[in-house]
């Protein structure tokens, strides 16, 4: 399915006109992103890591993923919306853009493994699960939101 | 005369070959400061897991120092490497980067974070903890933690803002933001 439509909408949208005539918005709305990035990564990695038994392994691990949860949606929302907004500026490019391609597919991913595999399989009792495939759960979260912050910064290199 | 010292220590690091090639090499340039903000993640988002943690935020049913000791060492090592990245990166490209007035907000904001970190440090071993394991500490570690969150979210806008050329010395600008951004030339230009 080809969405170069929905970018040309978006392009010529109104909030494509904010973000292309204001570069001192877009930088700060640049921040914000970068910003909730780094509380994203963080939460997810100290949820990870307490997985793989690296931080925390002191504190039960359902008691580090239930805190960092809940801040991995806030920092998400903050996320989406202000990628939305840097996306705005450029939308054309990005279409075209095969890094920015790529963190969308695992942006997709990483909300999806999140929401629909990380948090439910984790909220039923660990001792039902086998060890092994707590750690693989770890290590593939990693490695996708690895790929998306990875992807994401090279998009600024293409 | 500190703006011409720094001035002429970034013209001597530029004239190095070895600051040309990381310049000019896209991959190593490029993973270098892709590393640079990827062990960002690391080291901030393990900062403000315990920051939170001080405001009262997250993790209130365990115990303060529990969460900062337990977070110490992958936070060190994010900053070791970030720390490392970041130097690479201004010896890449050391004229402009000494004279942008973000890059120097930047130091100083990073001076002043890790002041807060050394006096919360401080703090926390002074005293027996006796808030320890309370859900909310007490007011002067909210403050000192809200400022340490403040610091570094002005590290991480400054430190984007470097990319962009509004204030570089090139552009006209009043004098005092010529001296501010250390752009020497123009100001001796301007005398």
């Amino acid at each position: 399915m080809d969405l170069l439509f929905l970018f040309e909408w978006i392009d010529t949208s109104m909030l494509a006109e904010l973000s292309k005539a204001y570069g001192g918005v877009f930088a700060v709305v640049q921040t914000f992103h970068l910003g909730a990035m780094v509380l994203l990564g963080g939460m997810i990695l100290v949820g990870d890591l307490r997985l793989l038994n690296i931080v925390m392994a002191d504190v039960p691990a359902h008691v580090v993923l239930k805190n960092t949860e809940r801040w991995v949606g806030y920092a998400l929302i903050v996320v989406i919306f202000s990628g939305i907004f840097m996306m705005s500026a450029v939308a054309i490019k990005l279409y075209y853009n095969m890094f920015f391609l790529s963190k969308m597919v695992g942006l997709f991913m990483g909300v999806s493994f999140f929401y629909f595999i990380r948090k439910p399989l984790l909220n039923t009792d660990h001792s039902d699960l086998s060890p092994w495939s707590i750690k693989i759960v770890a290590i593939a979260s990693i490695l996708i939101w690895f790929s998306v912050a990875a992807s994401g910064r090279w998009i600024g290199f293409s | 005369m500190l703006n011409q010292l720094l001035f002429d220590l970034a013209l001597w690091l530029d004239a190095q070959q070895w600051s040309t090639d990381l310049h000019e090499s896209y991959y190593v340039y490029n993973w270098v400061e892709s590393t640079h903000v990827l062990t960002l993640m690391i080291f901030l988002g393990m900062l403000v897991v315990i920051d939170l943690r001080m405001l009262g935020y997250i993790f209130k049913d365990v115990p303060v120092s529990k969460v900062a000791e337990r977070l110490d060492k992958p936070m060190m090592f994010g900053f070791s490497v970030m720390f490392v990245t970041g130097f690479l990166l201004y010896y890449a490209i050391p004229v402009r980067t000494t004279t942008s007035i973000w890059f120097r907000i930047k130091v100083v904001l990073l001076i002043a974070a890790g002041i807060n970190a050394l006096l919360l440090r401080n703090i926390t071993k002074q005293e027996n903890l006796s808030w320890d394991n309370d859900p909310v500490p007490p007011k002067r570690i909210r403050i000192s933690a809200g400022l340490s969150i403040a610091f570094w979210a002005g590290v991480i806008m400054t430190g984007r803002m470097i990319a962009y050329d509004w204030w570089d010395c090139h552009k006209a600008m009043p004098g005092f933001m010529y001296w501010a951004a250390g752009c020497v030339n123009e100001l001796a230009e301007l005398d």
